[in-house]
């Protein structure tokens, strides 16, 4: 299948004065045209730096390297006139707090014809109004949410105004960064099914940023853990979740209650993240794995393929793949 | 909307009835009194007493006083001043204009430099220029105004002997049309530098970090993934919405304008409200000193409706039931 997205030994690293914090450390992972993909780990693991780098909206002083290939081009290396071509025809983006995604003081009409005259400045006022009451429809929104003010509007109203908005020039990366986090879990799960409901009839690829397991495994096709800044493991949700191999993939879903099957205690994953302006020499998790050898230790483990699909940093499934 | 504003007027008027009440209650209970102060200290004639008394109505009750102050206030009429002998609001009225001169010359300075200042830092924050200012912002926003005002007097008019050190034109001159202008502005330079050096900060700070807490919301990231240009992002989504707590501090600073710079006015002897007030209450004139409450007052309540209706266009999140 062809890649929408492939990005190669990504690094990121935050500069403040002599502070050097590497958030995100050769991460590599593809994306499949019109396929979804989830970026799950705890807060702190660089998902969104992740997300800001490819977007090129990371603050200033952050060094960035390697490579973001989308339709051909290098995102990261791009001039800034051809990424602002990019952006919101191709790659849209709706962000953690839907509360915060619009300004207080304008009408979402005025923002969403601003948002839209970006890239097709001869646009008027009725045809723009005309193709939003459209996508307003789609995300379950009556018309005259379009006259409103942000303030008139529930969190949840807010936040599909702010998925009808990303899909104004049908994208076809629509990046959502922990974009339902802060709505209560009802109002997320209709989300979250609106979206997937959504996608039937729109041809968009999706990449899903979120520290919610239960939120990847309802809306997602593909998954990625991250931890402290590097990919852990990658491959199929119904294969990941079921069968994780990383130990921190098993710890972090021993963390999350199942609905099915009996009741189990929880366990959380003893220990802190590491520090990430000090270099590490062996696997980032080592120090909280309870499986950890001398070679965690001293040498970062590759991603090791273990089928088709799905591949993990551990040095531990070094031979799973041959037992398949 | 109308609602909102019959409402807020009629409130207004509770409010400086309310004060109105105090004022005079105020004046009347505060020790000394007016009519030794006018027979002087070594006279003490039970009739010329009585005579005055009954000449300024303070021989009636109370409350027949306080309902004829009221009744003659609505006319205009604050009374006569027991000092000068002459109308309270003719006096008021020659020092409003000086106040004001003063006032808001120097309010429209500090306001609008220390927004571009302000402005600018935001946009270049922990730049040489920007440290250099913040820096200056707190060392000026920590001086008394009155000690300010000293020492520009002492460096600029006894020192260097550039500019007039009081009062608002040169009386010993005489001076007529452009001339008088320009000598009224050279008498400004020092106090309307001193309130603008004191009260700059205030719009500068205020300025700067609303301008770098818009920016950093997470809607100017969405507009800027978009692609929207800086300058239109500036222009129009992050400068509408750091303008709001400027224009609150703008809209206090306008209401006290005539009270605010009195002590400006007598470091100066700028003949303005503050040395009226001044010298009304060193001398128990009661009228004068009412009749100044009163107009301070209204003027304080006719701003803060002002600006809260202004405030009321500037945000929707403000609809007044």
């Amino acid at each position: 299948m062809d890649h929408i997205l492939t990005v190669n030994n990504l690094n990121v690293t935050y500069i403040n004065n002599d502070r050097r914090v590497m958030a995100v450390r050769d991460v590599s992972f593809s994306i499949d045209k019109g396929d979804s993909l989830g970026i799950v780990g705890e807060s702190g693991s660089g998902k969104s730096t992740m997300a800001m780098a490819l977007l090129r909206l990371h603050p200033k002083g952050t060094e960035i390297s390697g490579e973001a290939m989308f339709e051909g081009k290098n995102l990261l290396t791009i001039s800034n006139e051809e990424m602002n071509e990019l952006r919101w025809t191709k790659i849209a983006v709706v962000f953690q707090k839907a509360m915060n995604s619009l300004s207080a003081v304008h009408r979402i009409s005025e923002q969403i014809e601003d948002i839209y005259r970006v890239h097709c400045p001869q646009a008027t006022s009725a045809e723009i109004k005309e193709k939003a009451l459209e996508l307003l429809k789609l995300v379950n929104l009556p018309d005259r949410a379009y006259h409103l003010y942000p303030h008139e509007m529930s969190g949840g109203m807010l936040q599909r105004v702010a998925i009808a908005i990303s899909l104004l020039h049908s994208p076809q990366l629509l990046i959502f960064d922990e974009a339902t986090t802060a709505l209560d879990v009802v109002t997320q799960g209709q989300i979250l099914s609106e979206i997937v409901e959504m996608e039937k009839t729109l041809s968009t690829t999706r990449m899903m940023i979120t520290h919610d397991m239960s939120v990847v495994a309802t809306t997602c096709n593909k998954v990625a853990v991250m931890y402290a800044g590097e990919l852990m493991e990658f491959g199929l949700v119904k294969e990941v979740l079921t069968h994780p191999h990383h130990p921190y993939t098993k710890g972090l879903q021993a963390s999350f209650p199942s609905l099915k099957g009996e009741k189990k205690t929880l366990t959380s994953i003893p220990g802190f993240l590491p520090d990430l302006s000090k270099e590490c020499k062996g696997c980032v998790f080592a120090p909280r794995c309870s499986y950890a050898t001398e070679r965690c230790r001293k040498q970062r483990p590759p991603m090791i393929k273990i089928s088709d699909t799905s591949a993990v940093a551990c040095w531990l499934c070094e031979g799973e793949k041959n037992e398949k | 909307m109308k609602k909102f504003v019959l409402r807020r007027v009629f409130s207004g008027i509770l409010t400086v009835l309310i004060v109105f009440t105090m004022n005079f209650l105020l004046v009347k209970s505060a020790p000394g009194d007016p009519i030794r102060s006018l027979m002087g200290k070594e006279t003490d004639d039970p009739a010329l007493r009585a005579a005055l008394e009954a000449k300024w109505g303070l021989d009636r009750p109370l409350h027949e006083q306080y309902f004829n102050y009221l009744k003659n206030a609505f006319k205009g009429d604050l009374g006569t001043s027991i000092t000068y002998n002459r109308s309270v609001s003719e006096m008021i009225g020659e020092r409003v204009a000086a106040t004001l001169l003063l006032g808001l010359t120097s309010l429209l300075v500090a306001f609008i430099l220390g927004t571009l200042l302000g402005i600018f830092c935001a946009r270049h924050d922990g730049s040489f220029i920007d440290s250099i200012l913040s820096t200056a912002s707190y060392a000026t926003d920590a001086m008394p105004s009155f000690w300010l005002g000293l020492m520009l007097i002492i460096v600029f008019a006894t020192n260097l002997d550039l500019l007039p050190s009081q009062g608002m034109y040169d009386v010993r001159a005489g001076y007529t049309g452009l001339s008088y202008v320009l000598d009224v502005l050279k008498h400004l330079v020092l106090p309307c530098a001193t309130l603008v050096l004191v009260s700059m900060p205030g719009y500068f700070r205020i300025t700067k970090s609303s301008i770098l807490q818009v920016t950093s919301e997470d809607f100017i990231t969405t507009l800027r993934a978009t692609g929207m240009s800086e300058r239109k992002i500036f222009n129009k989504y992050i400068f509408r919405n750091a303008i709001l707590p400027t224009v609150t501090m703008l809209g206090i600073s306008v209401a006290f304008l005539l009270t605010g710079v009195s002590l400006i006015e007598i470091v100066f002897s700028w003949p303005g409200i503050g040395r009226l007030t001044l010298t009304a209450i060193t001398q128990r004139d009661y009228p004068t000193l009412m009749g100044i409450y009163l107009v301070m007052n209204i003027s304080v309540v006719v701003v803060m409706i002002i600006t809260d209706i202004l405030y009321a266009f500037l945000d929707p999140r403000i609809r007044y039931e």
